[in-house]
């Protein structure tokens, strides 16, 4: 579904590059972890991933269903079926949760020769897909993530996916700063979306997320790169051993150029 | 060679006309005669005058008008789209300045309710005790003012009896068509509400082309104990028009005044809204919403005047600028001695989509008592690069995720039109202003 292949980027204008040549390939039905320290470039694969106009990429290539996606806007991407859960989800006044969605859904099956949803329709699938993070009805209504503790944006980004239903979403440490009830509310969300069709990476800094979500893979990021891939156990590894070990082992293999 | 004396400029040097004439209405032609005296004296404003330091006036002084009888104005046609389906029984038109029976319709206005012109009720005592009682412009030696005195010979008078409520909107619809030579007008109303009274006035200006005009309209509102008021004006002048505007409310006790006021049309829009308070625990409003582009200048100079005890005042007044245009922005609070319980919010926010568009803001308070609750705030900025990213990589396009940014922007504004057609005019204005191609600026947080 995604491959990734050399990929480097920067901050657009300047010469430091963050992502110094990711490799990645993601297929249908599975769910994959990134995990890595602060700064090791997590956050800003995700957005590049997406679409960010902050980040350019100056070697390398992004392919999701084969077809080469560099060039493409944020929301060419959104409407080809990848989805961003943002990290610090952005707040909207004015704009109510229901005004985007059905923007945004339809625009997606416009471009993609779906049917649209009147507003009726829209609003009964709404009301169903509210179920999946347990929300009440009255929070479409309320204008983007305004005024939302911590603990309701991260579930409004995991009821955007539920409503656009992507093929791809990654989800940029959708788990930080969430208390156990909406860790399991935002967890079981993920599971519930999660299906044969669909893949999802989330992109994390804890194992603790993981407890609740089993991933098919783990990567562990550092320096811009992927080091390490392997299966869930590899999480338990890093929750015991922290991430030195890693970083000893990966600055002995000559990384520190 | 230069002259020795030079002659001090007033508006006399840029416009036609013959101020000897006054109207046979006694009431009407005692403003006229004192207007005329005015006008010859008062020096037309420049900017090294206070409050006309970012709004130059030359548009209208190196032009000259007429006044509109002789501009060879165009007849007008079909203006029943802008009718408002709510006051098809409660319409006030007029043409270039003169009263349209035709195109007006009062039926729905009940019989104790006065809406009319003031020359059909020169003869009314209320007429009599109010018309040009409120506009204390001559202290400020106002030309505009002076102008509209000297020339009007007719307007709008609207009377509201005791406990009284008028169900449809009012309807005041100024519109203005092409003409061959630039002119003058100036729309005059007089509004008094007596005691636990309440309407709606939609006062409108509209020009029908892109013509030079020059609308000066002069509207005094008379708020008796308890009567409330919802006042909706909306500029949709030419663009090049200059509309300069002077209402004023005052309030007696208990009276309720909430005034909207929409820029969207004209070269060059000043209005200077003033309200006043006779007497203690009023409440009002005078909320603003400016959309300009191209080279629109729009300048708003209020003044509040909090003379009592107990008042609620609230001014948001929002701006949205693209291309070179240039919102100005002065909000005076006057808090009189002795006036305490005083809760005054005045808040100023500035939208620039564009990299050459202009803002000056400038909160304005005086406080002369110790019990009092003033706030103010004014904000400028461009819109927010995060927030358009974040409705983008929702599969919106940028151009949508900025026009649903703006119309979030104006939203507050337009929500508190009561008139549900006025609102959706609204929203197909903002629609209109916002659906253009080219790139609004956004920066970071």
């Amino acid at each position: 579904m995604l491959e990734i292949k050399n990929l480097h980027a920067s901050v657009e204008g300047e010469d430091e590059q963050i992502l110094k040549g990711v490799n990645l390939t993601i297929n249908k039905g599975e769910i994959h972890a990134i995990m890595g320290p602060n700064g090791s470039g997590k956050s800003t694969l995700a957005k590049v991933v997406s679409g960010h106009p902050e980040y350019e990429i100056t070697e390398g290539e992004i392919l999701f269903e084969g077809e080469d996606i560099t060039e493409l806007d944020a929301d060419e991407r959104a409407h080809l079926g990848m989805f961003l859960a943002f990290q610090y989800p952005i707040e909207v006044p004015g704009i109510t949760n229901r005004t985007l969605l059905r923007e945004s859904y339809n625009t997606i099956a416009r471009e993609n020769d779906r049917e649209e949803l009147d507003p009726l329709e829209f609003d009964d699938y709404l009301k169903e897909r509210l179920e999946v993070i347990d929300m009440k009805d009255s929070f479409l209504e309320r204008s983007i993530n305004t005024g939302f503790s911590g603990g309701e944006k991260k579930k409004n980004e995991v009821f955007q996916m539920a409503v656009l239903n992507p093929k791809l979403a990654f989800m940029d440490e959708t788990d930080s700063g969430l208390d156990i009830d909406a860790l399991k509310v935002v967890s079981d969300g993920i599971n519930k979306i999660a299906g044969p069709e669909n893949a999802i990476v989330l992109i994390t800094h804890y194992q603790r997320l993981l407890n609740y979500i089993t991933p098919d893979f783990v990567h562990v990021m550092m320096n811009g790169k992927i080091v390490k891939s392997a299966g869930k156990e590899l999480a338990h590894e890093l929750e015991d051993q922290g991430y030195e070990k890693l970083e000893k082992e990966f600055s002995l293999n000559g990384e520190a150029q | 060679m230069s002259t020795a004396v030079q002659e001090k400029e007033t508006i006399l040097n840029f416009l036609d006309g013959d101020f000897s004439s006054i109207s046979d209405v006694d009431v009407i032609a005692g403003l006229n005669q004192k207007g005329a005296g005015n006008i010859s004296e008062f020096p037309f404003p420049t900017k090294k005058d206070e409050d006309w330091r970012f709004t130059d006036l030359r548009s209208i002084s190196r032009n000259h008008f007429v006044p509109v009888a002789e501009a060879g104005a165009d007849p007008t046609g079909d203006i029943s789209n802008h009718y408002l389906p709510e006051a098809q029984e409660s319409r006030l038109v007029f043409v270039n300045g003169e009263f349209d029976a035709e195109r007006s319709s009062l039926d729905s206005i009940p019989d104790n309710v006065t809406v009319g012109t003031l020359v059909e009720h020169g003869d009314s005592e209320v007429v009599k005790e109010h018309l040009g009682k409120y506009t204390t412009y001559d202290e400020d030696q106002d030309v505009f003012n002076a102008l509209n005195d000297a020339n009007f010979k007719n307007g709008v008078f609207i009377h509201v009896p005791k406990e009284t409520k008028v169900e449809a909107p009012i309807h005041i619809l100024n519109i203005f068509t092409d003409a061959e030579k630039p002119f003058y007008a100036t729309p005059r109303v007089l509004f008094v509400g007596e005691a636990y009274s309440k309407s709606t006035v939609v006062e409108e200006h509209i020009g029908l082309a892109e013509n030079e005009y020059l609308n000066i309209p002069v509207a005094e509102f008379k708020m008796k104990e308890g009567s409330n008021i919802h006042h909706a004006r909306i500029q949709r002048d030419s663009k090049k028009a200059n509309h300069i505007s002077r209402p004023i409310a005052h309030l007696d006790k208990y009276a309720e005044y909430h005034s909207y006021t929409i820029c969207l049309g004209a070269k060059l829009f000043r209005n200077d809204p003033r309200v006043v308070q006779n007497d203690e625990e009023v409440n009002f409003t005078i909320d603003g919403l400016v959309l300009i582009d191209g080279e629109q200048i729009a300048d708003t100079h209020s003044a509040i005047d909090h003379r009592h005890w107990h008042a609620q005042s609230h001014q948001l007044h929002k701006v949205v600028v693209n291309d070179k245009a240039h919102s100005i922005f002065n909000g005076k609070i006057f808090v009189r001695e002795d006036s305490q319980k005083i809760d005054s919010f005045q808040e100023n926010r500035n939208l620039l989509l564009s990299a050459d568009g202009t803002v000056h803001t400038k909160p304005q308070l005086e406080i002369f008592s110790d019990d009092v609750l003033c706030s103010h705030g004014a904000t400028i900025g461009h819109l927010n690069e995060d927030e358009v990213f974040y409705l983008h990589s929702r599969g919106l396009t940028k151009k949508k995720a900025r026009e649903l940014l703006v119309y979030a922007f104006t939203l507050e504004s337009i929500e508190n039109m009561e008139v549900e057609s006025v609102h959706k005019l609204l929203l197909d204005e903002v629609i209109k202003f916002t659906s253009r191609d080219e790139e609004f600026v956004a920066v970071g947080s």
